[in-house]
């Protein structure tokens, strides 16, 4: 194939298909986009945004939001700490290192973990398991496990192998030679992954609770289901609040790992 | 007997025939080094000889086993008494010094010894010693990624000699090292062989270092071996049939270079490793 300069015509068509694909959306979704910007629609927003102020801060309510927030802290570090668990074990095999059945049968368990949403998990999990964080743990668990697995495996697929082989060459077992000619390799990277899914499962374990899985998120559904809106205020605060502290933590734990 | 290999071949999965009919009976105690061109089939040999790669053909007997007609358990057991020192060292860059050297006996330890090191290392007295032959006893509790190259080498070399091994191989163990390194290595190992009574077993690419240091060479050409002599009989002749293809015959260098910043610390402040 010739090589030129200049926009090749696959790429103008490319970006003609995607302007299309935009307008047939507009067109199909039927959005009335002039309507969001007519004076009684403005009106009517700034009255619903005026009702979530100022946010209850009763201290009996107060402390409901703190239990809450408790709740789905725990919720959200159990479900990393077992995806983690889960995950490498899992990775082994998915990156091939015990033959290409067992990386297939990995991989193939790791899609179906991750391609399933964690508010469908939750779902299920509420069905199997009852209302409540136990729920929202296992969903997040097993959500988080499809995604670190896959994570874990391509960080040990780029890890050189020699060190590993020295080791298992001078009769070292499997798990040793794991431990101390592997994991130095590849540990940084695994925490990094880990921690970043962590934040990414406190936001989510926030919301969980909509489908009846503990935490903040079944406190904001009840408030807003009661038009309540002043509470639902205070948790969506309490909500942003722990996101941000959790993103702190995170990049501090992932600095002082040197990751 | 050592080693007895009898009409080993090995074929690559691309069809590359890395070796041929190779006979070799090497006694305990003996030291043998393989010198021949690149990609004639040293590193392959020496792979069959640490019991890492199955020949496709011929009998193999090392330390007076089968390694291939073994149980997994018994050849584990057999490459824990085989110590490799690799061309590039196999050593985790955030592994702590002490770590990687203990690390040579994990083949002997058992699983709870070699787990609770990774805690608290069980044996730090061990790795200084063996440390200490290589001017690096301080630099136990470093993290591996704050080493030189050539430091980083002999904690390679450190781990091996804290094996103790009864086969002692090595795949160019100086090939990235200057030449003063290179001869303090090269002595060191034909000291450590000498000491214990163990067999040593070492590929150069440098013909003089090989000719100075071990009692017998063998030359290796085209995956098959081209002559099997004590040192003192080597001549120019085979040599020069040996590196046809080189064009030349690939030289370490004076053994004492004129003192320079780099080679100078190596060269001045090993004094347990001065030459035979």
């Amino acid at each position: 194939m010739s090589r030129r300069a200049g926009v090749s015509g696959g790429a103008v068509l490319a970006v003609g298909l995607l302007l299309a694909a935009v307008a047939g959306s507009f067109a199909w979704l039927d959005m009335p986009l002039a309507a969001l910007f007519t004076a009684t629609a403005v009106e009517e927003a700034g009255g619903f945004v005026a009702r979530f102020f100022p946010p209850d801060l009763s201290a009996g309510f107060l402390a409901k939001v703190a239990w809450a927030g408790l709740e789905t802290l725990a919720i959200s570090l159990l479900s990393t700490l077992l995806a983690a668990l889960g995950g490498a074990v899992l990775a082994l095999p998915a990156a091939g290192r015990h033959g290409l059945a067992g990386r297939h049968a990995a991989r193939f368990v790791l899609n179906l973990l991750r391609s399933v949403p964690e508010l469908v998990w939750a779902t299920l999990m509420v069905l199997a398991a009852g209302l409540g964080p136990f729920a929202g743990t296992l969903a997040l668990a097993l959500h988080t496990t499809g995604v670190l697995g896959r994570l874990f495996a391509e960080a040990l697929e780029n890890s050189p192998p020699t060190p590993a082989e020295a080791l298992a060459g001078g009769g070292a077992p499997a798990l040793v030679t794991f431990l101390y000619g592997t994991l130095p390799l590849v540990a940084p990277q695994w925490l990094a992954y880990a921690l970043y899914r962590w934040e990414m499962n406190i936001r989510m374990a926030a919301i969980l609770g909509f489908v009846g899985a503990g935490g903040l998120g079944a406190l904001l559904y009840y408030s807003l289901s009661l038009f309540q809106e002043a509470q639902a205020s205070t948790v969506i605060i309490a909500m942003l609040a722990m996101a941000v502290a959790v993103d702190g933590a995170s990049a501090w734990l992932r600095r002082r790992a040197g990751a | 007997m050592s080693f007895t290999l009898e009409g080993v071949g090995f074929t690559h999965a691309n069809g590359h025939r890395a070796l041929a009919g190779v006979d070799l009976r090497v006694a305990a105690g003996e030291r043998v080094a393989l010198i021949g061109a690149s990609g004639a089939g040293k590193t392959t040999l020496l792979r069959v000889l640490a019991a890492s790669l199955r020949p496709g053909s011929g009998r193999v007997e090392l330390l007076g086993s089968a390694p291939w007609d073994a149980a997994p358990r018994d050849l584990r057991r057999l490459r824990a008494r085989i110590g490799v020192v690799h061309q590039a060292p196999p050593i985790p860059p955030r592994q702590r010094v002490v770590t990687a050297v203990l690390a040579g006996r994990l083949g002997q330890w058992p699983l709870w010894k070699s787990l609770a090191s990774l805690v608290l290392p069980v044996d730090p007295e061990g790795a200084r010693r063996e440390l200490a032959r290589l001017d690096l006893a301080e630099r136990l509790y470093d993290r591996c990624d704050c080493l030189s190259g050539g430091q980083l080498q002999r904690v390679a070399l450190a781990r091996v000699l804290y094996q103790q091994p009864d086969l002692l191989l090595a795949d160019e163990p100086v090939s990235a090292m200057d030449p003063a390194l290179s001869e303090l290595t090269v002595a060191l190992l034909n000291d450590e062989a000498r000491r214990r009574g163990v067999t040593l077993v070492a590929s150069l690419h440098a013909v003089d270092l090989a000719l100075r240091h071990f009692p017998r060479v063998v030359g290796v050409k085209d995956g098959a071996i081209l002559f099997d002599l004590p040192a003192g009989q080597v001549s120019e002749a085979l040599l020069r049939e040996l590196y046809a293809a080189e064009g030349g015959l690939p030289l370490a260098g004076s053994p004492l270079p004129s003192p320079s910043p780099e080679a100078g610390p190596a060269a001045g402040t090993l004094p347990p490793l001065r030459c035979a």
